[in-house]
């Protein structure tokens, strides 16, 4: 829809401008050519009321060639010549309104008083279409900013639902059901590895917790998540869960979102330990590339294994969330392969402001 | 009531080692009842149970290979199931192929006693009810007879295609996606399930196993077939109102009026 007609007061604004020009038009048309003050108004008024529709097409003009567009030049040959266009048209208008109320009220001054009445239209009309030209202009830019400004809130909020999202998979009741259960199995045979356990699985619940609850975390105290999640899983799954970690110090000190490895670190022992009979190694590798960190999670798959329900989900989350870190500067790639699953996450290194490696 | 004379024989079936092993602990203070087996995957319990016909399974859901709704689906009806699992959303489908119960991990041993109170409730009532009609055998059914398609139903849910099929030859299991299936042909009480020039027959009608199936990928095209459309190179008019689908690999199905309207349909 036009801005001009999406907005009352813009509405009223636009009209009351050329309003205003109405009258001054027939003044000066009474200062060139005395008469009727009512001639001079019958005469411009309609003419102006036409003009300002015509001049409305401004809008197509602005939107084709953006300000700070590559090609200035080119947008300020446009805009004249619709300008000139625009004139040209409104002075063939004043002709044949010139003519049609010569004949309407009787009273003909003749051809070429007639045309001279055309030479205010001819001044104006050029100014007036970039007057026009400059208002669309403005509005542009003021929605191009809202638009930005609308942007911009809504990337907090899916950012603050994806978060919201994680911690909610953070608190996988399963994952507590099952370890609660190995405790109980550990309890009567062995109370010293149910007591080791149970330490494992405050210390996890303790740490995704206070993770959670802050901004950025550092890719260091990320993969120490993971190493308690592996520690419990690994009283569960015993020898079929096997861990092999590595990361450069460069890698460990840069900043992430919190607990943006665990759904994957959590879909990896799902898929390739939990569904495969003689489970399988867990590959998680973070190292420095130039100014990008790039974090690998790999784990073996079933090549038969269905694919089960709530698949992707914990992928979703880690995309939708480096998306709202930064759409431009983070990817997720995604190789799969019948025997093999790996996720490559690959974000801006930045360190912690307080220099957490100096410590 | 008097112990019953028999100890009851019971398998585990769980992939995780410490779920076993507390089982297995509150089983040995539990009196009238030995373990006979404990299996760590769905394969080893389809074998085990096979081997054994125990009066009593300990299934776990969620284990490689063969989830534990699969392995009901592939044994013979008679050992009396209950489901442990940490996931109570399969609740209402183990109740729908009559699990006996249904424990919750972690559970206590006053839960456990109460399932096997509930097992021997069962085996009593089957037993006295199974007298009256005929030569009631160690295996005879506790429960209605449920067939392995209605388990197989009841653990899909809503909206949910078969991803595979199970068949068991002997003690092996064969699993065949869905979506590596050519086609399935009726013969007699089996079907002829055709993946991959091989083929493996499966008890029970051409209508109950392809059930499940995804209705936009394989049709039925004949009484006796249903094909997987991807599969098919072309097809040639036969005879009036009969036409045969060539296969890519250039085998012939026949095709029949009925089945044609099906496959064109589908293939619009």
């Amino acid at each position: 829809m036009h801005p001009i007609f999406s907005s009352r007061l813009r509405f009223a604004l636009y009209l009351g401008g050329w309003f205003t020009l109405a009258p001054l038009l027939a003044g000066l048309l009474v200062l060139l050519r005395p008469r009727p003050f009512a001639d001079a108004i019958a005469f411009a008024g309609p003419l102006t009321l036409f003009y300002a529709s015509a001049c409305l097409s401004a809008w197509w003009v602005c939107r084709a060639h953006p300000l700070g567009g590559p090609k200035p030049v080119h947008t300020l040959l446009t805009v004249f010549s619709a300008a000139v266009q625009a004139s040209a048209v409104w002075v063939a208008a004043g002709a044949v309104w010139g003519a049609i109320l010569a004949a309407g009220l009787g009273v003909d001054p003749g051809r070429a008083t007639r045309l001279q009445d055309l030479i205010p239209l001819a001044l104006a009309g050029v100014p007036l279409y970039l007057l026009s030209v400059m208002a669309h202009y403005i509005i542009l830019t003021f929605e191009s900013a809202r638009a930005a400004e609308r942007r911009v809130f809504e990337s907090q909020v899916t950012a603050r639902e994806a978060e919201l999202r994680a911690l909610r998979a953070q608190l996988n009741p399963h994952f507590l059901f099952n370890s609660l259960n190995s405790i109980s199995a550990l309890a009567a045979p062995d109370p010293e590895a149910a007591r080791r356990m149970c330490q494992l699985l405050g210390d996890f619940l303790r740490h995704s917790l206070s993770l959670g609850g802050r901004e950025r975390v550092t890719l260091g105290e990320e993969l120490a998540l993971a190493d308690r999640y592996l520690a419990i899983e690994q009283v569960r799954f015993g020898a079929r869960l096997g861990v092999d970690k590595r990361a450069d110090d460069g890698a460990l000190s840069c900043l992430v979102p919190p607990l943006l490895l665990q759904p994957l670190v959590e879909n990896a022992v799902k898929h390739g330990v939990a569904d495969r009979v003689e489970g399988g190694t867990i590959r998680i590798e973070a190292h420095r590339r130039g100014d990008a960190l790039v974090v690998e999670v790999e784990n073996p798959r079933d090549p038969d294994a269905p694919p089960r329900r709530g698949q992707g989900l914990g992928l979703e989350n880690v995309r939708a969330r480096l998306d709202a870190l930064d759409r431009r500067q983070t990817r997720v790639d995604v190789d799969r392969s019948p025997d093999r699953f790996r996720v490559t996450l690959t974000l801006p290194a930045r360190e912690g402001e307080e220099g957490r490696d100096g410590h | 009531m008097a112990t019953e004379p028999r100890p009851l024989r019971a398998v585990i079936v769980d992939d995780e080692g410490p779920a076993r092993d507390l089982l297995r602990e509150y089983l040995s203070g539990e009196p009238g009842i030995t373990v006979v087996a404990e299996c760590a995957n769905g394969f080893e319990a389809v074998k085990r149970i096979g081997e054994l016909s125990p009066d009593l399974v300990f299934l776990d859901v969620q284990m490689p290979k063969l989830d534990g709704f699969e392995v009901l689906e592939l044994i013979e009806p008679g050992p009396a199931v209950v489901f442990v699992t940490a996931y109570d959303e399969y609740a209402l489908k183990a109740f729908e192929v009559h699990a006996v119960d249904y424990l919750l991990k972690p559970f206590g041993r006053e839960r456990l006693a109460e399932a096997l109170a509930r097992v021997r409730a069962r085996r009593a009532g089957a037993s006295t009810s199974a007298m009256a009609p005929g030569p009631g055998g160690g295996s005879a059914p506790q429960t209605p007879a449920i067939s392995p398609g209605q388990i197989a139903a009841a653990a899909r849910r809503p909206g949910q295609f078969v991803e595979r099929l199970l068949v068991k030859e002997g003690s092996q299991v064969h699993v065949i996606p869905a979506d590596r299936l050519d086609y399935l042909e009726a013969q007699d009480d089996y079907v002829a399930i055709h993946s991959g020039g091989k083929s493996h027959l499966k008890v029970g009608t051409l209508a109950d196993i392809s059930a499940g199936l995804d209705p936009d990928r394989f049709v039925r095209i004949h009484r006796s077939y249903v094909l997987n459309v991807e599969r098919i190179g072309k097809l040639e008019l036969y005879a009036k109102d009969s036409r045969m689908a060539i296969l890519a690999d250039g085998r012939q199905l026949p095709v029949s009026r009925a089945g044609y309207t099906r496959l064109r349909e589908l293939l619009k």
